[in-house]
Parts: structure tokens; C-alpha cells; sequence
């Protein structure tokens, strides 16, 4: 109990005096999760509409297999991700291995299966007719798309918010494809263990509480913006 | 601005379920398409409007050209049977069909308001639209279509599930809405009292196919055939080997008397002997199913009835009621 009585206190010193080694990898975090999330709506949206929206052969089996990849293990993308960013893998020549960048595509390949699975879902609950209501009042094939996606924003936003929430704590191919090198590489979960491994428990709660930050900082937009868009005006 | 088709085909499912070789509807003019439910009422709207999967031939015509699906989506606003409202404010929703036309948001805000006053939900302007009646709902979504000032407007059964006087009080807005605008007006519908109250000329659609156009109070008042008159109300059907006519009579069953006893028929009625089965009160009035040697038949009487079920009884229709149809 002392250990985590003195750990959160001094934690709360670390954010507060404004640690700048603290700061440094809060926002490579930051950088990191957010633009394989951003990656992810763009790749995944299209693909979700397609899924939701579409109808060919597949189509079932391939939406089963964004859901199963909802829980797709992160040590796993790492794992595939470094053998195909290693030096002599299909793309070592792009040297990315142990960059922010490696860490944005396993990352972003975390996310995808999420917010396809969760947007495909969100579309599929708009009013079935909701598309050729609006190609009846003279919509284009993109603007009535463009209408069924803010139609369902809110959901929208939640598949985003649940791929970025997936991805900031995961640290398996963080820290496969990352290598945790300090400066470069070291993201808040993969700092957190190395901190716990070396004892340094109040530095790796301090970490910790910073996630947690970050996670009701999203939920707090999310659920501000839904109450928002849902109050009449 | 008219819309017409030329042998329009639509397939769904391996089955051909419109086949229309001619329709024109011209501008300023209001045609109801009347069909009872599964005729392809709502699948021939669709199609001219080129809206949906289904598998379609022939040609849509504006003005008299075959119309391209683009012509056709800028000069057509169609209003379905259920409305399918954004999660948006009803004003924003009447504005919808404008600002996914490109008009910008003031503006399109600006042209919809007067639609919303003349649909009577401009005090509901800035309420939640998922918080509307069904009522309100469609309202707002004929508000919509009629907003984009459409050449064409189609309706698809805009009144279904709409209590009586909600319908009553939304038909007489919407025909002084439609007489505000030369739109050509297309709407689909299983009421005849819809037609009636909106319609210069009616279509009668039965299995895909017009069987009957002209006039909307010569078509509901005169069924070329037997299917035609079953979906007009002339439900009680004397076919000629109980009439010993040589063609199949039709009448409405409130226009079918039962006859007291020995009475003496109306010089000029059409008179048939049957078994009653069951009487149905009606509220007010009964509802006699009788059988007769060539099958069941109906009236309606407000009399009360001395005969009770396995009784003989004697029905009485005058000439002027009767329709002789194909």
C-alpha cells in the first residue's frame, strides 16, 4: 500500500513539475496513436461503407473477419509487421523498423478491423432506406454518402474513439516494432513496463495516470459531443 | 416539366413485376396510380425515378426525351412511404433536399421555411426531428421534397399509418401546396379517397400492368374488370349465371338491399337469392355474407334483419348501381 500511496505522489510531482522526459513521450504517444488512428478511419470507413452498404458475394465472411479482428492480439500485428520490416524482410530496404513510423503502421493495422467492424455496424443501423431517401431528393451517389456518414456520426466517432482507445494502451508491437528506444520509441505503455521491470514504480504510475488522462479526456469529448448533437437546438 | 415512360419493364427476383407501355404525366397535373398492395405500385415510382436496384427496361421520358438518371435526379423529388428523417432539427430536414442540391445552408434554410408554413409544422422548426408524430414526420418530409421545387414530384402512400383526421387535415394542405407549383405529380396510392381528393386522372394498377386510365371520378366509378372493381369497393359481384346477364355485374355492398320478406323488388333491380352465412355488425350498419349458387356475396344494410344465419334472403341492387364489367 506504501508503494502506491508514495508511487501516485510522487507521480503526481513528476506531471505536475512538468517532467520533461514525461512530457517528451506523452506526446509521441500521442503523435503515434493518432495518426494510426486517423489512418484507420480513412482506410476503414470505405471499407465499412462497403461492407455495410454493399452487396456482392463475401461479404458476410469478410465482416466476420473485421469482427474477429476486432481482437486481433497486438503481439501478433507486431510480430508480422517487424518480420516484414526487417532487414532483409519484403520491406526492410525502407529501414523502418525501430521508427514512430513502424510503431504508426502496426498500430494502424490494430486499429482498422476496429473501426471497420464498429462502422459497418454504426451504417448498418441507419434506416435502411435512409440512402434512397436522399437520392429521391436529388442527391449525387457521393452526396448522399456524404449524408449517411454525418447521419451516423456519433457511432462514427465512437469506432474512432475505440480504435484510438486500442491502440495508446497497447504495448505488444509498440514495443516490437518500436524497440522502446528512448527518445525515438518510447511510448507510454512501453515506458511503463520498463519503468515497473526496474522497480521505478512511482515514474511507471506516473505514466500510467497519464493514460488514464488520455482516456477520459476522449470519453469526456465523446460524450460531450454526443450530448451536444443530441439536444435539440 | 412532364414525366412519362414508354414499355417500362421492371424485374425483381426472376419475375417481371411492372410492365406499363405508357404513362404521361403531364405539368400542373396530379396523376394518382391506385393498385392494391404488391401490384408494383411503389416499384414503378422507383423506376421513374431511377431510383434502386432493381433490374429496369424501356424509357423514362421529361418533356417527351428519354430522360438520363442525372435529368432525372435534378428534375424529380420523390417523397416514400415512410419518412426517413435526419437527426437534424425539422428545419434543417426541410432544408435537407436543398443543401444535398448544393444550395448553401442560409439560403437553403431561407427557401424552406415557407414549405414548413405551408405544411403547418413551421412552429416544430426548431424541435429534435426524431421527437415527431408520424404526422408531423411526413409533414416535414413533403415540406422537404416540395422545398427543392421539383418539376416532378412523386409520392410514395404518403398518408399510410396516418389516424383519419391527420390525413384528412394533411390532404388539404398538400393539395393547396401542390396548387402553388406546376409540378407534374405522380402519386401512388391503395386509397381512393386519396385519389379522389388529389388527382385529376387516376391509373389503375393491377399485377404491374395499367388496366384502367382516364379521369380520376370516371375510373373509381366505372371497373373495366373484375379486379379493377374488387380494388374500387365493388366488392359485391354477381357473375352471369346468378344474373343470367351475359356479362359480370358489379355494385358497391351498400348499395346491395336485402329484401323483407315477400316484398316486391324495385321495378328495375337486379334481384339474387342466397343462404346467409353470418351477419357482421358494422356499427350502425350490418354486413350480410351470403351464399349464393355461384359463390359468396355481400351487401350492407343499416335494416335490421328478421332472417338469421341459414336463412333464405333475397338482395336487391337497383340498375343504377350496378357496373357491368368485362
Amino acid at each position: 500500500m506504501d508503494v502506491l500511496g508514495e508511487g501516485l505522489l510522487e507521480a503526481l510531482r513528476l506531471l505536475l513539475t512538468g517532467d520533461e522526459q514525461t512530457w517528451e513521450i506523452t506526446g509521441l504517444t500521442l503523435r503515434v496513436s493518432l495518426t494510426a488512428t486517423a489512418i484507420a478511419v480513412l482506410l476503414g470507413v470505405p471499407v465499412a461503407a462497403a461492407l455495410a452498404l454493399g452487396r456482392f458475394r463475401g461479404r458476410q465472411v469478410l465482416l466476420a473477419v473485421a469482427n474477429t479482428g476486432m481482437g486481433l492480439p497486438p503481439v501478433v500485428v507486431g510480430l508480422f509487421v517487424t518480420v516484414l520490416l526487417w532487414r532483409d524482410g519484403p520491406l526492410g530496404a525502407l529501414g523502418l523498423l525501430y521508427t514512430p513510423t513502424a510503431m504508426v503502421v502496426a498500430q494502424a493495422a490494430i486499429a482498422v478491423p476496429i473501426v471497420v467492424a464498429l462502422t459497418a455496424a454504426a451504417l448498418r443501423q441507419v434506416d435502411p432506406d435512409f440512402l434512397l431517401q436522399m437520392r429521391a431528393l436529388g442527391a449525387t451517389r457521393v452526396r448522399a454518402l456524404g449524408a449517411l456518414l454525418a447521419e451516423a456520426r456519433l457511432p462514427l466517432l465512437a469506432a474512432a474513439m475505440a480504435g484510438f482507445g486500442a491502440v495508446v494502451s497497447e504495448v505488444g508491437a509498440a514495443q516490437m516494432v518500436g524497440g522502446n528506444l528512448a527518445g525515438e520509441t518510447r511510448v507510454l505503455t512501453t515506458a511503463a513496463v520498463l519503468a515497473t521491470s526496474r522497480g521505478q514504480f512511482a515514474l511507471a504510475i506516473a505514466f500510467g495516470l497519464v493514460l488514464l488522462v488520455i482516456a477520459f479526456a476522449v470519453n469526456l469529448a465523446v460524450t460531450l459531443a454526443q450530448h451536444r448533437t443530441t439536444a435539440p437546438r | 416539366m412532364s414525366i412519362g415512360c414508354r414499355d417500362l419493364r421492371v424485374s425483381a427476383g426472376g419475375r417481371e413485376v411492372v410492365a406499363v407501355s405508357r404513362l404521361d404525366v403531364p405539368a400542373g397535373e396530379t396523376l394518382a396510380v391506385l393498385g392494391p398492395n404488391g401490384s408494383g405500385k411503389s416499384t414503378l415510382l422507383r423506376a421513374l425515378a431511377h431510383l434502386g436496384g432493381a433490374a429496369r427496361s424501356g424509357s423514362v421520358l421529361l418533356d417527351g426525351r428519354t430522360a438520363t438518371t442525372t435529368e432525372l435526379r435534378r428534375a424529380v423529388a420523390a417523397v416514400l412511404q415512410r419518412p426517413v428523417l435526419q437527426r437534424a432539427t425539422v428545419l434543417d430536414n426541410a432544408a435537407a433536399g436543398l443543401r444535398l442540391r448544393g444550395v448553401r445552408r442560409g439560403e437553403a434554410r431561407h427557401r424552406a421555411r415557407p414549405w414548413l408554413d405551408a405544411l403547418g409544422v413551421a412552429q416544430l422548426a426548431g424541435r429534435d426531428a426524431r421527437t415527431l408524430s408520424g404526422g408531423e414526420a411526413q409533414r416535414v418530409a413533403i415540406a422537404r421534397a416540395l422545398a427543392v421545387g421539383p418539376r416532378v414530384l412523386l409520392l410514395d402512400e404518403p398518408f399510410t399509418g396516418l389516424d383519419a383526421t391527420t390525413r384528412t387535415d394533411l390532404l388539404a394542405d398538400l393539395r393547396a401546396a401542390l396548387d402553388r407549383q406546376r409540378a407534374a405529380v405522380l402519386l401512388v396510392t391503395h386509397d381512393r379517397e386519396e385519389a379522389r381528393a388529389l388527382a385529376d386522372r387516376t391509373a389503375l394498377l393491377v399485377n404491374g400492368e395499367i388496366r384502367q386510365l382516364g379521369p380520376t371520378a370516371e375510373v373509381l366509378d366505372a371497373p373495366a374488370d373484375q379486379e379493377c372493381a374488387t380494388l374500387l369497393g365493388f366488392t359485391t359481384q354477381l357473375p352471369p349465371a346468378l344474373t343470367g346477364r351475359e356479362v359480370l355485374l358489379v355494385a358497391r355492398p351498400e348499395r346491395c338491399r336485402p329484401l323483407a320478406g315477400s316484398a316486391p323488388p324495385p321495378p328495375d333491380a337486379v334481384v339474387v337469392e342466397g343462404v346467409l352465412r353470418r351477419v357482421v355488425p358494422l356499427g350502425g350498419a350490418f354486413r350480410l355474407d351470403l351464399d349464393t349458387p355461384a359463390g359468396s356475396l355481400t351487401a350492407v344494410t343499416t335494416a335490421v334483419l328478421t332472417e338469421g344465419p341459414g336463412d333464405a334472403v333475397r338482395v336487391a341492387v337497383a340498375a343504377a348501381d350496378l357496373r357491368a364489367c368485362r
